[in-house]
């Protein structure tokens, strides 16, 4: 287990070097920030000394391997707009986001594996085929229209929900959350709504046809005939053994939706991530955007570092030959 | 409980379970009829599609849909069982009525720990705590001869061999000391000295416990072992019921003399089997290897010289570097086989017979061409099979292979006649223009209608597709074929057949076939010498009838002592 942990770790630290690599690039790639910091009638010395004073003089690799020193010492650089340290940007807008992208995938997989799972128990009846219907909607459905429909019904038509904001919040460790206030809960709800309906048609997709499936199969036949109950069978046979799918899908979309819960973000003026890395592209600032790619992509490899352990508690099959 | 002692346990009268499908009814049980007496073991016998497990699940209480019982009475000790509602159906389900299913490795939940299992199994009809379940749980492995049961309770199924996942299986039928068990083919998936263990522990249980059994089985012989009374069914129906002794030497139904007289162990070896048709069909197309120069018949043909074959785990570059530096042990590797020096002589047919994971089959890739041997060497009438270097690969077409399951081998997306031509037109032993009349000669020649050509493999039955794939092997005109279990998957009937194609088309083409199984009498009937595999290794080697008579090695005998025997036939 140990050397698995180990062997994953330092795939993990390649990953992340090549990232870093390209994300530099890339962005190098972009354009010049200087041309937005400074004013334009500005005299070629002050340009001059700009470009010194930021290192945008130097050599593309020289700028790469300074950018990974600083990387080492924990300095991300500092915003060329906000003129704060990156890393406290970003620390400032991460929970906001975290807590939305949560709230949305622990909705979907907690509300719609069990829904999925009794679609796929009873595929005939009703309440199944409505459930399907909802799942092919919510794929079909772009985000940004239900969202615009939601605000559009509950904060605008009915008024029950507010439209955009995270609401009043509660400092608890050195972090604000929303959802410990009934105002601040109030305000997660649409966005998260909004932001899960995919991942929670995915899930019942998911589970569905996993139950499907393994409700011909002999272990659910033998276990009914030892004379289990249909919940025993469903909870404890039926979901294990779906399980694994489920948690690779679970990493995969918390892992995306951290990142990429832009649109719903801006819909509902969530100050989280997306809005910071969308405010920084047009402003082309360039650290804020190489520090949130690169956290992105640790983000990625610690989630696929944890669906791969839970794989191992799920399946004690995979447990074996790893030690 | 209305049931008294001298009543029958369990009537089943007129009992119909049918499909429906989109082409109207399916009649997989159609007025089945019969009765059981408590602690009496009953034969259910029939080929696949006979309704026979259907019946079993029936009386259960678990048909699937969209499958129902239409009509019929199911009485346990008076109490009808059809039309109970559903939560009644499961009080009697694992207490009065328990049930064992064919493939251990499919039944026991994978990722869910035996002790858990078997607690799941015990809460279903009873409050218990934690740790009276697992004392249960314990005492039910000792039960079915598990050793270390306080260990093995923690243990997975994977940590399991077939036979011991099927143990634990059993374990928890008897959990609650049912008065019936129904048992759907428990030991076909098994090995025949795993087999011959759990029936006989199987007949101990049943007689200590005073359980009634139900054995479903297509092999009369395992059923004639173990049952008091034997039911052949066939198309949904009980063709023939009575004395277990009775039934098997004195058929009264035409059926039941079928499948008796399809078994190869009640024909002398080398024989057309009676059942099996085949004799009349066309004669396959002349092949250009008539004009090769062969060796005489009976001459050393195929020499396998110490061959030996290792399967390695690839190491991740972590772990060989360890390796290389001294940190880690390198990966075990299996040693499937070990040095194995074997001879087949032109036109003989060499039979190789081993439980599963003696090697049998990779000896057979090997001499097959398939599978590059770790060392040593394979030669056809002095000809290496496989080309030299890092890249080996074969390099004769005079070696083709019939493969197990039919049902896998065969291209799904081609047409036969395209499967059949494909090899030798990429060999050029025919031309384009030819190969279509080609094709058909084949299909004449293994007894299936030519103007199948144009059909796809999944409208044929496993027999046919059999069929089909020896004539694929056939086309490439090839002198020796490696026949890997080509009849394990096969009705009795359908086996006939198949075998009675082999024993024509080898006299009629001069083959020389290693045919390869673990049915040792279809081994018997169709080999002429036979080399016992264990672990990598032969143990034994000869002429088929002295192995058979007088077996040498222990594992030999071991072997041929656990293979059911059916009663001789009453003349």
């Amino acid at each position: 287990m140990l050397g698995f942990v180990l062997q994953r770790l330092w795939q993990a630290a390649i990953v992340v070097i090549a990232m870093s690599a390209l994300v530099f690039c890339g962005v190098y790639a972009v354009g010049n920030p200087i041309d937005v910091l400074i004013s334009p009638d500005a005299t070629q010395d002050i340009r001059a000394a700009v470009i010194a004073q930021y290192g945008l003089d130097q050599p593309l690799w020289r700028q790469y391997f300074a950018f990974l020193g600083r990387i080492v010492e924990g300095d991300f650089g500092r915003s060329l707009v906000y003129s704060i340290p990156v890393s406290e940007l970003i620390l400032t807008r991460l929970p906001a986001t975290l807590e939305l992208t949560l709230a949305a995938v622990l909705f979907a997989s907690l509300v719609g594996i069990p829904i999925g799972m009794y679609a796929g128990y009873r595929p005939h009846s009703l309440v199944s085929r409505a459930i399907m219907a909802i799942s092919i909607l919510g794929f079909s459905v772009p985000t940004f229209w239900f969202g615009l429909m939601l605000i559009m019904v509950f904060a605008v038509q009915c008024g029950c929900m507010p439209a955009g904001g995270r609401g009043e919040t509660v400092n608890l460790f050195g972090v604000d959350f929303s959802f410990l206030t009934g105002d601040g809960f109030a305000h997660l709800v649409l966005p998260a709504l909004n932001l899960a309906l995919f991942k929670f048609s995915l899930m019942i997709r998911l589970a569905r046809a996993g139950t499907r499936e393994l409700m011909l199969s002999d272990t659910v036949k033998f276990a009914r005939a030892a004379g289990l109950s249909e919940f025993t069978v469903l909870s404890r046979h039926v979901l294990r053994l779906i399980s694994i799918p489920l948690v690779t899908v679970f990493g995969l979309e918390l892992g995306s939706t951290l990142a990429f819960a832009v649109v719903t973000e801006t819909i509902f003026s969530w100050p989280g991530l997306g809005k910071l890395i969308i405010d920084s592209i047009t402003s082309l600032d360039r650290p804020v955007m190489v520090a949130y790619l690169m956290l992105v992509a640790f983000l990625f490899i610690v989630i696929n570092l944890i669906v791969d352990l839970t794989y191992a508690l799920l399946d004690p099959r995979l447990r074996k030959g790893r030690a | 409980m209305t049931g008294t002692m001298t009543g029958p346990l369990l009537e089943v009268t007129n009992l119909k379970t049918w499909f429906q499908s989109g082409r109207g009814e399916i009649k997989a049980v159609d007025g089945v009829s019969f009765s059981l007496a408590p602690g009496e073991v009953l034969g259910l016998v029939g080929e696949s599609g006979s309704g026979k497990s259907i019946t079993g699940f029936s009386i259960i209480g678990l048909i699937d849909e969209p499958g129902r019982i239409v009509e019929g009475s199911i009485r346990l000790e008076g109490r009808e069982l059809i039309g109970l509602p559903p939560h009644e159906l499961r009080t009697i389900r694992g207490k009065t009525i328990s049930m064992v299913f064919q493939d251990p490795m499919m039944t026991l939940n994978p990722v869910l720990s035996i002790g858990t299992q078997i607690k799941l199994a015990l809460e279903a009809h009873e409050k218990i705590s934690a740790a009276d379940a697992r004392e249960r749980a314990i005492k039910a492995l000792a039960q079915v001869r598990i050793s270390e049961p306080e260990r093995k309770v923690d243990f997975f199924p994977h940590q399991f061999s077939g036979g011991m996942r099927q143990r634990v299986a059993i374990a928890i039928a008897l959990l609650h000391r049912p008065k019936l068990i129904i048992c759907d083919e428990p030991t076909t998936a098994l090995d025949v000295s795993i087999q011959a263990e759990i029936l006989a522990e199987m007949k101990e249980l049943v007689a200590e416990l005073g359980t009634a059994l139900i054995w479903i089985s297509h092999d009369l012989a395992v059923v004639s072992s173990l049952a008091d009374r034997v039911a052949v069914m066939r198309s949904g129906n009980i063709v023939e019921i009575g004395p277990a002794l009775g039934v098997l030497t004195r058929p009264q139904h035409d059926y039941t003399k079928a499948l008796l007289d399809a078994l190869p162990s009640r024909a002398k070896p080398g024989q057309l089997l009676l059942r099996g048709s085949g004799i009349a069909d066309a004669a396959p197309p002349p092949r250009k290897s008539a004009t090769l120069n062969l060796p005489p018949l009976g001459s050393p043909y195929l020499v396998i010289d110490d061959a030996m074959k290792r399967f390695e785990k690839p190491a991740s570059l972590f772990r060989s570097l360890a390796i290389k530096s001294g940190i880690a042990q390198p990966l075990p590797v299996v040693q499937a086989v070990d040095g194995v020096s074997i001879t087949l002589k032109r036109g003989e047919v060499l039979g190789l017979v081993g439980e599963s994971g003696s090697g049998k089959s990779t000896l057979g890739r090997m001499a097959a061409g398939i599978t590059v041997p770790t060392s040593g060497t394979i030669r056809l009438n002095g000809k290496p099979v496989m080309s030299d270097g890092r890249n080996a690969r074969k390099i004769t077409t005079r070696i083709q292979t019939i493969f197990q399951d039919p049902f896998a081998s065969l291209n799904g997306r081609m047409r036969i006649g395209d499967i059949i031509a494909e090899g030798p037109l990429a060999h050029k032993l025919v031309t384009r223009a030819e190969a279509p009349i080609y094709v058909k000669e084949w299909l004449a020649a293994v007894g299936l209608d030519p103007t199948f050509a144009n059909r796809f493999p999944h409208q044929f039955s496993g027999g046919q597709r059999q069929r089909i794939a020896i004539a694929r092997a056939l086309a490439m005109q090839p002198d020796v074929i490696v026949c890997d279990e080509p009849v394990a998957s096969l009705d009795v009937s359908i086996q006939a057949q198949i075998i009675n194609l082999l024993i024509r088309l080898r006299a009629e083409l001069d083959l020389s076939l290693i045919f390869i199984s673990h049915d040792l009498s279809v081994v018997r009937h169709l080999c002429d010498r036979v080399a016992i595999m264990y672990r990598g290794k032969i143990v034994e080697e000869g002429v088929a009838s002295t192995i058979y008579a007088d077996p040498q090695h222990d594992y030999t005998r071991r072997l041929l002592a656990a293979v059911p025997v059916l009663p001789e036939a009453a003349e």
